[in-house]
């Protein structure tokens, strides 16, 4: 067994050998860190973040304008673009206080057949991706950096990939 | 394919590249325990929001965007296509706390059939959630986004987090994972949660950890860590590192030193270290196969940039970044550049922008140019955009490939908005090819009784 995943399972569904001083252990190890984050969520009393931020934000936010927590760290600067994950990663509730779902699906979907910058052409200040016939420079920048495509195309929304890439 | 032998209690797939293709989403056709349990604690969930019953005050916001595009394929074939975008959300469902939110589009093609199929259509998302007031506790169900350290999936299922006392917080996800062409037999599985420290504004880290099982074997197996630390005023670092629990090795490291503003002059450090046989590993397009020669098997590349900028006034910003890729067996490449933006949100923008991309071979050896600009006079609104890129060697016969468009946009009233774009390619692909794209906007926002 490797992974902490691998022990989650392995407690939901034992198999056989319930006896196994390693499952029990497991199991115990489980039953304790539950306890553990219940007693947690108990003794927790913070107040949530608002669902909708209180005043219209236009252009490109700079949070640090207004706010001086953690949150000054969300200024929209010019290479947020690039860095934005890091942010959705660890707290995707603070992006859901300005951005509908639909604002990630743009890029971030299932299957989609138009390009952002061309249901945004009107927007050209958004670094939007693939801007321009994108047949050609796709094969320059997936040479030089395939992991930026991987995120999007790796393992959903690559119908038109598999255009050409069979 | 062989997904690989039983060798224990789990036995994980061992070859990389594709497993079976097909266009539609496996159901799951026996869900082990982990599913049941999952939706077991669904329902009750659902149960417990629905308990209040449904009252007044329901409110509905959304948007509708209808596309139609005209374009030529690569091989010559014209497209005229039908695109209906909609997405909503229904807030305050019985109580404020509770809402549903859906978005999916759908296409129909009026000439040639694209991808092969006369329409098309996908459900982007659709969840029920619940939003507490408190402890910014989320449960969401439904076909759902989740974005939590290692994971960036959509799944069908359930995703619940909620913050711990002392600062930690705690994430958990589950269900089918939505994803394009996979098909195997038997279960599809994905499940996955993170555990994460706040120390107020100075540090916040999380560790996560996903698996995706595919006809119960274990399919994906990623661990991580991301961080967001801030030592001292004007200084931030955040970035993540993810392990290929399979493979035993390290996908990425990628971290970010923020420094500034100082005098407003912003500068942003950004290294990165990807290991090509780790980070694609499992992938559903050929186009990342480790195994067709797209993407070199042993590849390991390291990126380092920097990024400067320093608005001039209130609306001017100018921007020099630098990234170098220093590739195991590639080689060597750099991109640098620089971009001045005059942005006056609600009015217009414009900009100018210039990037060199000097890599060890012809085909990485590129000038890149961009001009735009955008007016909005009442409720008219124009943008102008080109970009150029100079190849150092001719491409298909091409050195110059070029593109400009010309987009225009008129509010018909505050909820409805019609525009038209128009654009133009000479490139490598396409000798002379003419796009023309319409767009008919339509925001809905209304408070309604139930």
């Amino acid at each position: 067994m490797s992974g902490p995943l691998s022990s989650f399972s392995t407690i939901l569904a034992p198999k056989e050998g319930l006896n196994n001083m390693k499952t029990i252990t497991t199991r115990m190890v489980f039953l304790t860190g539950l306890v553990l984050i219940l007693g947690m969520y108990g003794c927790a009393h913070t107040t949530s973040m608002v669902t909708q931020h209180p005043v219209e934000v236009t252009g490109f936010p700079i949070c640090s304008d207004c706010h001086t927590d953690w949150r000054a760290a969300l200024d929209h600067t010019s290479d947020y673009y690039t860095r934005h994950r890091f942010y959705a990663e660890q707290q995707s509730r603070a992006c859901n206080v300005c951005h509908k779902e639909s604002f990630c699906s743009d890029c971030h979907a299932h299957r989609e057949e138009l390009k952002p910058s061309d249901k945004y052409q009107d927007s050209p200040e958004r670094t939007l991706p693939h801007p321009g016939d994108y047949i050609t420079q796709h094969q320059i920048d997936g040479r030089i950096n395939p992991a930026s495509c991987m995120k999007c195309h790796g393992r959903s929304n690559n119908e038109r990939c598999s255009e050409c890439h069979r | 394919m062989e997904l690989g032998a039983h060798s224990s209690m789990r036995t994980v797939i061992l070859e990389g590249g594709n497993i079976l293709r097909s266009n539609s989403l496996l159901p799951v056709k026996s869900s082990p325990l982990i599913v049941r349990s999952v939706f077991a604690l669904a329902l009750l969930t659902i149960l417990a929001l629905c308990k209040p019953v449904f009252s007044s005050a329901a409110s509905l916001t959304g948007d509708s965007s209808t596309y139609i595009q005209s374009r030529e394929q690569a091989d010559g074939s014209k497209v005229l296509g039908g695109y209906e975008y909609l997405d909503f959300a229904v807030q305050d469902i019985g109580s404020e706390t509770v809402s549903f939110h859906t978005g999916g589009w759908l296409r129909q093609d009026f000439e040639t059939a694209e991808f092969g199929k006369e329409s098309n259509s996908d459900l982007q998302y659709s969840y029920l959630s619940f939003k507490s007031k408190i402890d910014n506790t989320v449960v969401n169900l439904g076909r759902v986004m989740v974005f939590e350290g290692v994971a960036a999936e959509r799944v069908d299922g359930l995703y619940a987090r909620t913050d711990l006392n002392g600062g930690f917080g705690i994430s958990a996800f589950g269900g089918s994972p939505v994803e394009t062409e996979i098909n195997t037999p038997g279960n599809n599985l994905i499940y996955g949660g993170r555990l994460s420290h706040q120390m107020g504004d100075i540090y916040k880290i999380g560790i996560s950890a996903l698996e995706e099982d595919k006809d119960s074997l274990a399919y994906r197996k990623e661990e991580g860590i991301d961080l967001w630390l801030h030592p001292l005023t004007n200084v931030d670092i955040t970035g993540r590192s993810s392990y290929n629990d399979i493979t035993k090795g390290w996908m990425e490291n990628t971290y970010v030193l923020m420094l500034g503003p100082f005098a407003k002059l912003r500068l942003d450090t950004t290294a990165s270290w990807i290991t090509y046989d780790n980070y694609f590993f499992r992938t559903t397009t050929s186009a990342f196969s480790l195994q067709n020669g797209l993407i070199t098997p042993g590849e390991k590349v390291r990126m380092l940039g920097e990024t400067a900028s320093y608005p001039i006034t209130d609306n001017v910003q100018i921007t020099a970044d630098y990234k170098n890729f220093d590739y195991v067996i590639a080689g060597n490449a750099n991109y640098y550049g620089a971009t001045i933006k005059y942005t006056v949100p609600e009015s217009g923008s414009a900009g100018f922008g210039y990037h060199n991309m000097d890599g060890d071979t012809d085909t990485l050896k590129y000038n890149e140019y961009r001009v735009y600009g955008s007016k909005k006079i009442g409720k008219f609104g124009l943008t102008a955009d080109v970009l150029d890129v100079v190849y150092a060697s001719p491409v298909n016969g091409v050195k110059n490939s070029y593109s400009g468009s010309l987009a225009a946009m008129y509010d018909l009233s505050e909820a409805w908005k019609l525009g038209a774009d128009v654009d133009y390619y000479h490139d490598p692909e396409f000798n002379h090819d003419v796009r023309a794209f319409v767009k008919l906007l339509y925001h809905f926002g209304a408070k309604g009784g139930a």
